[in-house]
Protein backbone atom coordinates (compact mmCIF):
# COMPACT_ATOMS: atom_id res chain seq x y z
CA UNK A 1 0.00 0.00 0.00
CA UNK A 2 1.54 3.48 -0.62
CA UNK A 3 1.60 6.26 2.13
CA UNK A 4 -1.45 8.29 1.26
CA UNK A 5 -3.37 5.13 1.33
CA UNK A 6 -2.61 4.83 5.02
CA UNK A 7 -4.99 6.65 7.50
CA UNK A 8 -4.11 7.74 10.95
CA UNK A 9 -6.36 6.68 13.85
CA UNK A 10 -6.84 7.61 17.02
CA UNK A 11 -7.18 5.13 20.15
CA UNK A 12 -8.89 6.42 23.52
CA UNK A 13 -9.35 4.36 26.74
CA UNK A 14 -12.56 2.60 27.01
CA UNK A 15 -14.32 2.06 30.48
CA UNK A 16 -12.27 1.83 33.49
CA UNK A 17 -9.29 2.54 31.08
CA UNK A 18 -6.07 3.78 31.53
CA UNK A 19 -3.61 5.65 29.51
CA UNK A 20 -3.51 7.09 26.30
CA UNK A 21 -5.14 8.45 23.97
CA UNK A 22 -2.70 7.00 21.25
CA UNK A 23 -2.84 8.22 17.77
CA UNK A 24 -1.00 5.43 15.36
CA UNK A 25 -0.56 5.74 11.33
CA UNK A 26 1.11 3.17 9.64
CA UNK A 27 3.88 4.02 7.13
CA UNK A 28 5.20 1.50 4.51
CA UNK A 29 7.76 -0.82 6.16
CA UNK A 30 5.78 -0.21 10.03
CA UNK A 31 1.83 -1.44 9.25
CA UNK A 32 1.97 -4.09 11.17
CA UNK A 33 -1.65 -4.44 13.81
CA UNK A 34 0.14 -7.31 16.01
CA UNK A 35 -2.47 -8.81 17.37
CA UNK A 36 -0.63 -11.38 20.49
CA UNK A 37 -4.56 -12.51 21.71
CA UNK A 38 -6.03 -15.58 22.15
CA UNK A 39 -8.00 -16.71 19.35
CA UNK A 40 -6.59 -15.10 16.73
CA UNK A 41 -6.94 -11.63 15.36
CA UNK A 42 -8.90 -9.52 18.08
CA UNK A 43 -11.62 -7.53 16.83
CA UNK A 44 -10.11 -4.52 18.29
CA UNK A 45 -6.94 -5.24 16.31
CA UNK A 46 -9.21 -6.11 13.12
CA UNK A 47 -11.19 -2.92 13.44
CA UNK A 48 -8.04 -0.87 13.79
CA UNK A 49 -6.59 -2.64 10.58
CA UNK A 50 -9.56 -1.90 8.89
CA UNK A 51 -9.43 1.96 9.77
CA UNK A 52 -6.13 2.79 9.22
CA UNK A 53 -5.12 -0.14 6.40
CA UNK A 54 -2.32 -1.50 8.62
CA UNK A 55 -2.10 -5.29 8.13
CA UNK A 56 -3.62 -7.96 10.68
CA UNK A 57 -0.85 -9.33 12.29
CA UNK A 58 -1.12 -12.51 14.68
CA UNK A 59 2.03 -12.99 16.39
CA UNK A 60 1.33 -16.33 17.77
CA UNK A 61 1.28 -17.76 14.47
CA UNK A 62 4.16 -15.42 12.38
CA UNK A 63 7.54 -13.64 13.58
CA UNK A 64 7.90 -9.67 12.53
CA UNK A 65 10.59 -7.42 13.76
CA UNK A 66 9.59 -4.49 16.24
CA UNK A 67 10.44 -1.96 13.51
CA UNK A 68 7.65 -3.05 11.85
CA UNK A 69 4.56 -2.79 14.09
CA UNK A 70 2.57 0.47 14.11
CA UNK A 71 0.62 -0.75 17.06
CA UNK A 72 0.54 -3.97 19.23
CA UNK A 73 -2.93 -5.43 20.72
CA UNK A 74 -2.83 -7.62 23.69
CA UNK A 75 -5.47 -9.03 26.02
CA UNK A 76 -2.90 -9.14 29.16
CA UNK A 77 -4.38 -9.46 32.80
CA UNK A 78 -1.92 -7.38 33.92
CA UNK A 79 1.42 -8.14 34.51
CA UNK A 80 3.59 -9.55 31.70
CA UNK A 81 2.64 -8.66 27.91
CA UNK A 82 1.41 -5.29 29.53
CA UNK A 83 5.18 -4.30 30.11
CA UNK A 84 7.06 -6.07 27.15
CA UNK A 85 5.59 -4.19 24.45
CA UNK A 86 6.11 -0.45 25.92
CA UNK A 87 9.90 -1.89 26.94
CA UNK A 88 10.20 -1.98 23.26
CA UNK A 89 8.55 1.55 22.84
CA UNK A 90 6.17 -0.41 20.94
CA UNK A 91 2.24 1.19 20.81
CA UNK A 92 0.40 -1.02 22.77
CA UNK A 93 -3.23 -1.03 23.35
CA UNK A 94 -4.36 -3.23 26.13
CA UNK A 95 -8.46 -4.87 25.74
CA UNK A 96 -8.39 -5.41 29.19
CA UNK A 97 -8.97 -2.02 31.46
CA UNK A 98 -5.14 -2.80 33.32
CA UNK A 99 -3.59 -0.09 34.71
CA UNK A 100 0.36 0.11 34.66
CA UNK A 101 1.77 -2.88 37.04
CA UNK A 102 3.85 -5.78 37.31
CA UNK A 103 7.77 -5.74 37.89
CA UNK A 104 7.91 -3.57 34.10
CA UNK A 105 5.40 -0.76 34.74
CA UNK A 106 7.94 1.80 34.69
CA UNK A 107 7.89 1.27 31.20
CA UNK A 108 4.63 1.68 30.81
CA UNK A 109 3.25 5.33 30.02
CA UNK A 110 0.76 7.31 28.56
CA UNK A 111 2.00 8.01 25.22
CA UNK A 112 2.62 4.07 24.43
CA UNK A 113 -0.09 2.84 26.44
CA UNK A 114 -4.24 2.62 26.26
CA UNK A 115 -6.27 -0.21 27.96
CA UNK A 116 -10.08 -1.14 28.13
CA UNK A 117 -10.59 -0.24 24.67
CA UNK A 118 -13.55 -1.56 22.69
CA UNK A 119 -14.09 -1.18 18.77
CA UNK A 120 -15.60 1.80 19.18
CA UNK A 121 -13.06 3.80 21.30
CA UNK A 122 -11.27 3.56 17.45
CA UNK A 123 -11.75 6.52 15.10
CA UNK A 124 -10.26 7.72 11.80
CA UNK A 125 -8.80 10.88 12.63
CA UNK A 126 -8.89 13.41 9.42
CA UNK B 1 -8.84 -34.71 38.34
CA UNK B 2 -5.58 -33.89 36.47
CA UNK B 3 -6.85 -29.91 34.88
CA UNK B 4 -3.60 -29.02 33.34
CA UNK B 5 -0.33 -31.13 32.56
CA UNK B 6 2.82 -29.55 30.95
CA UNK B 7 6.67 -29.77 31.13
CA UNK B 8 9.14 -27.08 30.81
CA UNK B 9 11.05 -26.59 27.08
CA UNK B 10 12.97 -23.29 27.58
CA UNK B 11 13.12 -20.76 29.94
CA UNK B 12 13.95 -17.03 29.16
CA UNK B 13 16.88 -15.28 30.22
CA UNK B 14 15.02 -12.38 31.60
CA UNK B 15 12.46 -14.30 33.73
CA UNK B 16 14.59 -13.29 36.63
CA UNK B 17 13.04 -10.11 36.31
CA UNK B 18 9.78 -11.68 37.68
CA UNK B 19 11.17 -14.40 40.05
CA UNK B 20 12.32 -11.08 41.74
CA UNK B 21 8.89 -9.91 42.50
CA UNK B 22 7.63 -13.86 43.30
CA UNK B 23 6.02 -13.92 39.93
CA UNK B 24 6.40 -17.16 37.39
CA UNK B 25 5.17 -16.15 34.07
CA UNK B 26 4.81 -19.15 31.69
CA UNK B 27 3.72 -19.21 27.94
CA UNK B 28 2.71 -21.83 25.46
CA UNK B 29 5.25 -22.97 22.56
CA UNK B 30 3.59 -20.29 20.25
CA UNK B 31 4.47 -17.50 22.25
CA UNK B 32 6.95 -15.12 20.00
CA UNK B 33 9.86 -13.91 21.13
CA UNK B 34 10.01 -10.80 22.97
CA UNK B 35 7.44 -12.78 25.60
CA UNK B 36 9.90 -15.85 25.21
CA UNK B 37 12.73 -13.44 26.99
CA UNK B 38 10.59 -13.35 29.72
CA UNK B 39 8.82 -16.48 30.19
CA UNK B 40 8.84 -20.59 31.04
CA UNK B 41 7.87 -22.02 27.82
CA UNK B 42 5.83 -25.24 28.46
CA UNK B 43 4.66 -27.60 25.86
CA UNK B 44 1.37 -27.99 27.68
CA UNK B 45 -2.00 -27.82 25.25
CA UNK B 46 -4.66 -28.90 26.77
CA UNK B 47 -6.54 -27.36 29.84
CA UNK B 48 -9.40 -29.87 30.92
CA UNK B 49 -11.73 -28.03 33.86
CA UNK B 50 -11.21 -24.13 34.70
CA UNK B 51 -8.62 -23.71 37.61
CA UNK B 52 -10.23 -22.43 41.10
CA UNK B 53 -8.98 -21.81 44.15
CA UNK B 54 -8.69 -24.78 45.66
CA UNK B 55 -6.59 -26.22 43.11
CA UNK B 56 -2.86 -27.96 43.78
CA UNK B 57 -0.41 -26.67 41.14
CA UNK B 58 2.77 -28.79 41.46
CA UNK B 59 6.05 -28.26 40.17
CA UNK B 60 7.37 -31.40 40.40
CA UNK B 61 6.63 -32.75 43.72
CA UNK B 62 6.54 -29.26 45.10
CA UNK B 63 2.79 -28.42 45.85
CA UNK B 64 1.26 -24.84 45.98
CA UNK B 65 -2.04 -24.65 46.91
CA UNK B 66 -4.22 -21.85 44.44
CA UNK B 67 -6.07 -19.27 46.65
CA UNK B 68 -7.17 -16.86 44.10
CA UNK B 69 -8.17 -16.98 40.08
CA UNK B 70 -8.38 -14.22 38.16
CA UNK B 71 -10.91 -13.09 35.63
CA UNK B 72 -9.26 -13.62 32.82
CA UNK B 73 -6.40 -16.72 34.20
CA UNK B 74 -8.48 -19.27 33.23
CA UNK B 75 -8.84 -17.87 28.97
CA UNK B 76 -4.90 -16.95 28.91
CA UNK B 77 -4.44 -20.81 29.84
CA UNK B 78 -6.26 -22.30 27.98
CA UNK B 79 -5.69 -19.74 24.47
CA UNK B 80 -2.28 -19.32 25.24
CA UNK B 81 -0.80 -21.60 27.94
CA UNK B 82 -0.23 -18.59 29.57
CA UNK B 83 -0.13 -18.32 33.37
CA UNK B 84 0.85 -15.93 35.99
CA UNK B 85 1.51 -17.71 39.21
CA UNK B 86 2.27 -15.28 41.86
CA UNK B 87 3.75 -16.86 45.24
CA UNK B 88 2.31 -14.00 47.03
CA UNK B 89 -0.37 -15.81 49.43
CA UNK B 90 -3.32 -13.64 48.57
CA UNK B 91 -7.09 -14.55 48.58
CA UNK B 92 -8.08 -11.86 46.02
CA UNK B 93 -6.23 -11.80 43.22
CA UNK B 94 -4.72 -8.11 42.56
CA UNK B 95 -4.95 -8.31 38.68
CA UNK B 96 -6.93 -10.04 36.03
CA UNK B 97 -4.56 -12.74 35.20
CA UNK B 98 -3.24 -13.97 38.21
CA UNK B 99 -3.02 -17.06 39.93
CA UNK B 100 -2.34 -16.99 43.78
CA UNK B 101 -0.62 -19.44 45.34
CA UNK B 102 0.74 -19.54 49.32
CA UNK B 103 3.72 -17.96 49.97
CA UNK B 104 6.28 -19.49 49.71
CA UNK B 105 9.63 -19.72 48.13
CA UNK B 106 9.37 -19.49 44.56
CA UNK B 107 10.43 -23.35 43.28
CA UNK B 108 13.69 -24.04 41.09
CA UNK B 109 11.97 -24.67 37.51
CA UNK B 110 14.37 -25.72 34.86
CA UNK B 111 14.14 -27.25 31.66
CA UNK B 112 12.35 -30.66 32.11
CA UNK B 113 10.43 -29.90 35.41
CA UNK B 114 6.73 -30.58 35.27
CA UNK B 115 4.31 -28.72 36.08
CA UNK B 116 0.64 -30.38 36.87
CA UNK B 117 -2.60 -28.62 38.02
CA UNK B 118 -4.99 -30.87 39.84
CA UNK B 119 -8.57 -29.77 40.69
CA UNK B 120 -9.57 -30.08 44.47
CA UNK B 121 -12.85 -31.38 44.46
CA UNK B 122 -13.40 -35.45 43.75
CA UNK B 123 -15.95 -36.77 40.61
CA UNK B 124 -19.09 -37.98 41.94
Amino acid sequence: MAEGQYKKVRIKKGPRGWGGPLVVQPKPGKDLIYSVTGGGIHPVAQRIADLCGGKPFDGFKSKAGFEEIAVAVIDCGGTARVGVYPMKKVLTVDIHPTSPSGPLMRFITEELFVSGVRPEDIEVVE
Amino acid sequence: MLKYTATVTAIGPLTGEFVEAGILVLFGASAPDELRDFAIIHDGVALAAPLASGDVVWVDAQRFSVLAVGDVANENLKNLGHLVLKFNGETAPELPGDVCVESLPLPSVSVGTVLRIEGAERPA
